[in-house]
């Protein structure tokens, strides 16, 4: 059983049940896991700001540093494996904050906010999600059943 | 309890004597390399550590240097003076095991290069300049969590529902429940290695400057480092952001919400040029 490691602003797909998708030190940034149960195909984008306008030329070297770059990327890499956007089940987690950032910066939920725009942009369910707070999050994503699970820094593990 | 944590800052290791008599020519404005290479030569770790950090593609030498002298010829003296710290603080985070807030010591590590990566940017788009000063308080800013560990891993029952369930940041948390909190465990740390002032304050404040009577950069650059580091996702540890957000922070650097966005991505490029740091413990 192999673990891929999914880097901050970096993005993996596979076929092989054997792997493991996993990533570590989700802050404000957001892990998005899509699965399709039938194609047994998956994919992990660990993307770290919400709009590519900010720096298009970083977009177009790393297009899973953004939210409207890195998911369209991470679903055409699933299709390329056989997935179809009808099948794929969506769970997302991280975005979290620091305490009382009312008036401080809000980049987890502006990232939470641009995720959910794609999606319902695109009809498409987000089927679970854990998001905000203000912890860090792992995420893993087995594709030997499409399990995903995050686990929070105090050490609590739960099913996404 | 206090008397307890307090006793074990006696346990921490020394300083590397070599780093603190490096930094000492290196304040003289007529330092000559061959007194550098005179100090370093009999110290076989902290050579092999400047030579591996100084190596790393974040200082941007054009050619691999592969000798002590060479070393210390070619990097100019901020960035000499940022491979030596780098190479004492790396030694004596070697030593702990980071229990209590993470899981293992690589991982406090990682985070506090990382702070002091982010020190710089938020330092050159700030005031358009680097700074050495704080680079080092930001590369020791979390060492108190070294002494306190062990004793949050006991506490953390209690810590934890103070933080989730009573709204307290994780040093408020600390403070109820052990009598201190690791920032001011980390000042008095400094004291012992014989930091200056500036460097021990901006650890002792490094999540609350504004209870600094005077408003001097240096702590508020380490709590902004601090925190748009640990917002990325690189933190340091179990307190991860429970901490509060001073929003006079704002209009004091003048920033904007776009500001720290590129930050997020400078700081990332910087981990990547400097990954052969990061990984030294």
């Amino acid at each position: 059983m192999g673990d891929l490691v999914v880097g901050i602003s970096d993005v993996k797909v596979t076929g092989r049940p054997e792997d493991v998708l996993v990533t570590y030190a989700l802050g404000s940034c957001i892990a998005v896991a899509i699965y399709d149960p039938a194609a047994k195909v998956g994919g992990l984008l660990h993307y770290m700001l919400p709009d590519s306008t900010l720096d298009p030329e970083k977009a177009a070297q790393n297009p899973a540093m953004f939210a409207d770059t890195g998911i369209p990327l991470l679903f055409k890499s699933c299709y390329k494996l056989g997935a179809e956007k009808r099948r794929i089940v969506v769970r997302a987690a991280g975005g979290a904050s620091i305490l009382d950032d009312t008036n401080f910066f809000r980049i987890g939920q502006k990232n939470i906010m641009a995720m959910r725009k794609i999606f319902w942009k695109n009809n498409v369910m987000i089927e679970n999600e854990d998001t905000g707070g203000n912890f860090n999050r792992t995420v893993r994503l087995h594709l030997l059943n499409g399990r995903a699970f995050v686990k929070t820094a105090g050490g609590c593990i739960k099913e996404l | 309890m206090i008397d307890k944590i307090l006793n074990s800052i006696k346990n921490i290791p020394a300083f590397p004597e070599t780093v603190q008599r490096l930094m000492a020519l290196l304040n003289r404005d007529d330092y000559s390399v061959r007194d550098l290479a005179a100090v370093v030569r009999y110290d076989q770790a902290i050579t092999a550590n400047i030579l591996r950090i100084a190596n790393a593609a974040y200082f941007g030498l054009r050619e691999k240097v592969k000798s002590i002298e060479q070393a210390l010829a070619l990097l100019g003296r901020q960035n000499l003076i940022r491979t030596i710290q780098t190479a004492g603080v790396s030694r004596v985070f070697r030593a702990t095991s980071g229990q209590g807030y993470v899981s293992t010591g690589s991982e406090l590590w990682q985070h506090s290069v990382a702070v002091a990566l982010m020190s710089q940017i938020l330092s050159r788009r700030i005031r358009g300049e680097e700074d050495t000063v704080l680079y080092t308080a930001a590369l020791l800013h979390d060492v108190g969590k070294m002494v306190l560990g062990e004793y949050v891993q006991d506490a953390m029952t209690g810590i934890l529902e103070l933080v989730t369930g009573r709204g307290y940041t994780f040093l408020e948390a600390e403070e109820e429940i052990l009598g201190i909190n690791h920032a001011e465990i980390g000042g008095r740390i400094a004291e012992k290695w014989n930091y200056p002032e500036e460097i021990r304050d901006a650890i002792r404040y490094h999540h609350r400057p504004d209870l600094l009577s005077e408003t001097i950069p240096v702590p508020w650059f380490v709590y902004l480092s601090d925190q748009f580091t640990s917002m990325m996702g690189v933190d340091g540890g179990v307190d991860g952001l429970a901490y509060r957000g001073l929003e006079q922070v704002i209009p004091m650097f003048q920033l904007r919400e776009k500001d720290l966005e590129t930050c997020f991505i400078l700081l990332l490029q910087d981990m990547e040029r400097a990954k052969d740091v990061m990984n030294i413990v």
